[in-house]
């Protein structure tokens, strides 16, 4: 890094320390998005925790610094919208409902559904229950064109629902990003990406990754708005993500939001991130969405410090319940490895 | 009944589920205005329109997974590929994504993927593959290949109405070489039951696509020799009817597999396997495969036809078990 050139990490624009909003929202629903702000945040830190004690059998990917992003939007659907998240949602689960004794249930790799231990405590799909289709999120950029084809589905059926492709930087490099986008372009199909750009694809640099600056200089070439905007303010989040939800909700076609935020954790908790210097972190560290929304709530937002220490306290005993929920339960049987391979 | 050919018959399978079930539509490159590359699906667009009948862009991967996630919401989307060879831009959705969400989720694709296959016809290395056995590795997959008119209109028919992602290869070199009397109504071929083309005692031939009509041809120059054939038609490869050519080995004693994929990790390989372990007691001679040369598919006529099994390769692999 040369030493003439001071360091940018955010345009200026985007930059907050601060967050406010003109919405009139109530204090309750405030608080609702707080919890579950904060209800994320501590069951990651859990994780951490039990992933340090070996009580966890693989890897751990956690969310920390990046849940003002799908609380914003989740909070922003209907019931019947789609949303995929990979590694980074699990605040927009919680939205809708999912119980964090089954998060952690599923990361013990217990025999709860709908995976019953089939698939990482990272990955969630329960239409019925939750409103929560399963998409491919294996392979980097490929929810893009099953998200395409949900949104299609929608198109055909004249319905009008929205599909969320919550997708990070690193993902729109492969080509299913194009293609998944191409084709949504050309039927104008309800397809919103939002693109969290926390500032890595593991420990690749934004410049490694894209000979642009942000993604959203992608979206020229699907001829689809977007939009760049700091992702750590939920208030911002909802007012950029709403024009995009209501644009494609509209039949308009499909469009992306790149939300600038940082991945405070490494890519997994395997990961020392010791390529990220510490300027980086000391920066986003003071834009922490839980601490810029916490000084909200407790300043124009209506609630005493009291009352949002009630609520960190709550959500870190939810998550105390939970893993002991989830320790309780049993393993999937042996004896039913081979079941559900086909669908009646 | 009429006379249709092996192309007619994957069409009207198509075209009949598509006026039974709205859900049912078409995605893959030209196959709307210009009624496919094959023209399996002319007329479709002015029949069902362009939101069911849909000209993609060229992105197999793009189109696939957007069929896999209609197909999740409901849709029954049959995807045509241009070429069974370009299935390789799409194996991650297919293999990562449609062959793993039941598994994962519990969740139903009803998804096929159309691809024709097989070599022949001078396509060269990308328009002459049989790339079954890519598939077949795969858990949570169907993969069916006819080799008669009857059975493509019937198996296409099960695989539209399957709710799990099937995988259909249509073998190029039959669509209008072979025609037989095909039911104008409905039926279906049940995914995962083989059929005996071809009774008799000497020796079983296990094969299929358009392996079964040079192994039947094979057959009858044998009959004139007075040794009979078995032919089995495997029809579906997964999931994988044992029973039948297990029961006729039992009677034949011998076995030959016959595939025009390429002879290593082809499907041929599983068959074999099969037979020599669960039949091992009554086996008179090794299990023998004949599959083309383990080479991509080359363009020019005499390598072409080197490279692939002929009717001259099965009656001499034929004869060396019979009499072995
Ligand atoms: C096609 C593919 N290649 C590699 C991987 C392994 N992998 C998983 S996540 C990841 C980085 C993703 O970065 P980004 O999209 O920025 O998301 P983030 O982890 O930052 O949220 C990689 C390389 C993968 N899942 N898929
Ligand atoms: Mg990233």
């Amino acid at each position: 890094m040369s030493k003439s050139k001071p360091t940018i990490f955010l345009d200026p624009a985007l930059d907050r320390t601060s967050i406010a909003t003109d919405e009139t929202i109530s204090r309750d629903q405030l608080a609702v998005w707080y919890r579950t702000m904060r209800l994320a945040r501590a069951c990651d830190q859990k994780l951490a925790a039990l992933y340090r004690q070996g009580k966890i059998v693989g890897a751990v990917y956690l969310a920390i610094g990046q849940e003002a992003i799908c609380t914003g939007v989740v909070s922003l659907l209907n019931r019947d919208d789609y949303f995929s998240t990979v590694a980074r949602g699990l605040a927009g689960w919680f939205l809708r409902g999912v119980e964090p004794k089954h998060v952690m249930a599923r990361w013990l790799g217990r025999d709860v559904p709908p995976a019953h231990g089939r698939e990482l405590g990272l990955f969630f799909a329960d239409i019925q229950q939750y409103g929560i289709a399963p998409y491919h999120n294996g392979s980097m950029a490929s929810w893009i064109p099953s998200g395409a084809g949900f949104a299609l589905a929608f198109k055909i059926r004249k319905q009008p629902r929205v599909y969320i492709a919550f997708t990070g930087d690193g993902a729109t490099s492969p080509g299913d990003f194009y293609e998944g986008l191409n084709f949504a372009a050309i039927h104008k199909l309800p397809l919103v990406v939002v693109v969290e750009n926390n500032c890595f694809a593991y420990s690749t640099t934004i410049e490694k990754q894209m000979p642009v600056e942000n993604v959203a200089d992608r979206a020229p070439a699907f001829n689809i708005p977007s939009e760049i905007a700091f992702g750590n303010d939920i208030f911002e989040v909802r007012r950029v993500a709403k024009r995009a939800i209501d644009y494609a909700r509209a039949g308009n076609g499909p469009y992306l939001v790149e939300f600038k935020t940082f991945r405070v954790r490494g890519h997994g908790e395997h990961d020392d991130m010791g390529y990220v210097s510490a300027d980086l972190r000391e920066f986003w560290e003071k834009r922490d969405p839980l601490r810029l929304y916490a000084e909200y709530l407790s300043g124009a937002g209506g609630l005493d410090e009291a009352e949002v220490k009630a609520i960190d306290d709550e959500c870190v005993q939810t998550v105390e319940d939970a893993v002991a929920w989830a320790e309780a339960q049993p393993e999937a049987s042996p004896d039913s490895v081979t079941d559900r391979l086909f669908a009646p | 009944m009429a006379v249709i050919t092996y192309l007619e018959a994957i069409s009207q399978a198509l075209r009949d589920e598509m006026r039974r079930d709205e859900n049912v539509i078409l995605l893959g490159e030209d196959i709307a205005v210009f009624g496919g590359a094959f023209k399996v699906t002319v007329g479709f667009l002015d029949e069902f329109g362009e939101d069911r009948v849909i000209d993609t862009p060229i992105s197999e991967s793009g189109f696939t997974g957007a069929a896999c996630g209609a197909a999740v919401e409901g849709l029954r989307p049959v995807v045509e590929f241009q070429f069974a060879d370009f299935i390789a831009c799409a194996f991650d959705q297919i293999v990562n994504y449609a062959a793993k969400n039941y598994y994962r989720w519990g969740i139903p694709m009803p998804v096929v993927f159309r691809g024709p296959a097989g070599g022949g016809f001078r396509g060269g290395p990308y328009h002459s593959q049989n790339p079954e056995a890519w598939f077949t590795h795969v858990p949570g997959l169907k993969v069916v290949q006819p080799s008669t008119p009857y059975d493509a209109k019937g198996l296409l028919i099960a695989a539209i109405r399957d709710n799990n992602p099937v995988i259909y290869f249509e073998h190029k070199h039959l669509y209008r070489r072979i025609k037989e009397d095909v039911p104008d109504e409905d039926y279906v071929v049940p995914i995962g039951v083989a059929d005996v083309k071809r009774e008799g005692t000497d020796l079983t031939v296990v094969t299929y696509g358009a392996m079964v009509h040079k192994s039947l041809a094979v057959a009858e120059r044998l009959s004139r020799e007075g040794a009979e054939c078995e032919v089995v038609d495997l029809r579906s490869l997964s999931p994988l009817d044992r029973d039948t050519f297990l029961a006729s080995v039992r009677k034949t004693s011998r076995a030959l597999v016959v595939h025009e994929a390429q002879l290593t990790g082809g499907f041929g390989g599983e068959v074999a396997a099969i037979i020599a372990q669960e039949a091992f007691d009554v086996l008179d001679a090794p299990v023998t495969r004949v599959a083309a040369l383990d080479i991509p598919s080359p363009f020019a006529a005499s390598l072409e036809d080197a490279m692939l099994p002929t009717e001259e390769k099965i009656y001499t692999a034929a004869k060396n078990v019979l009499e072995y």
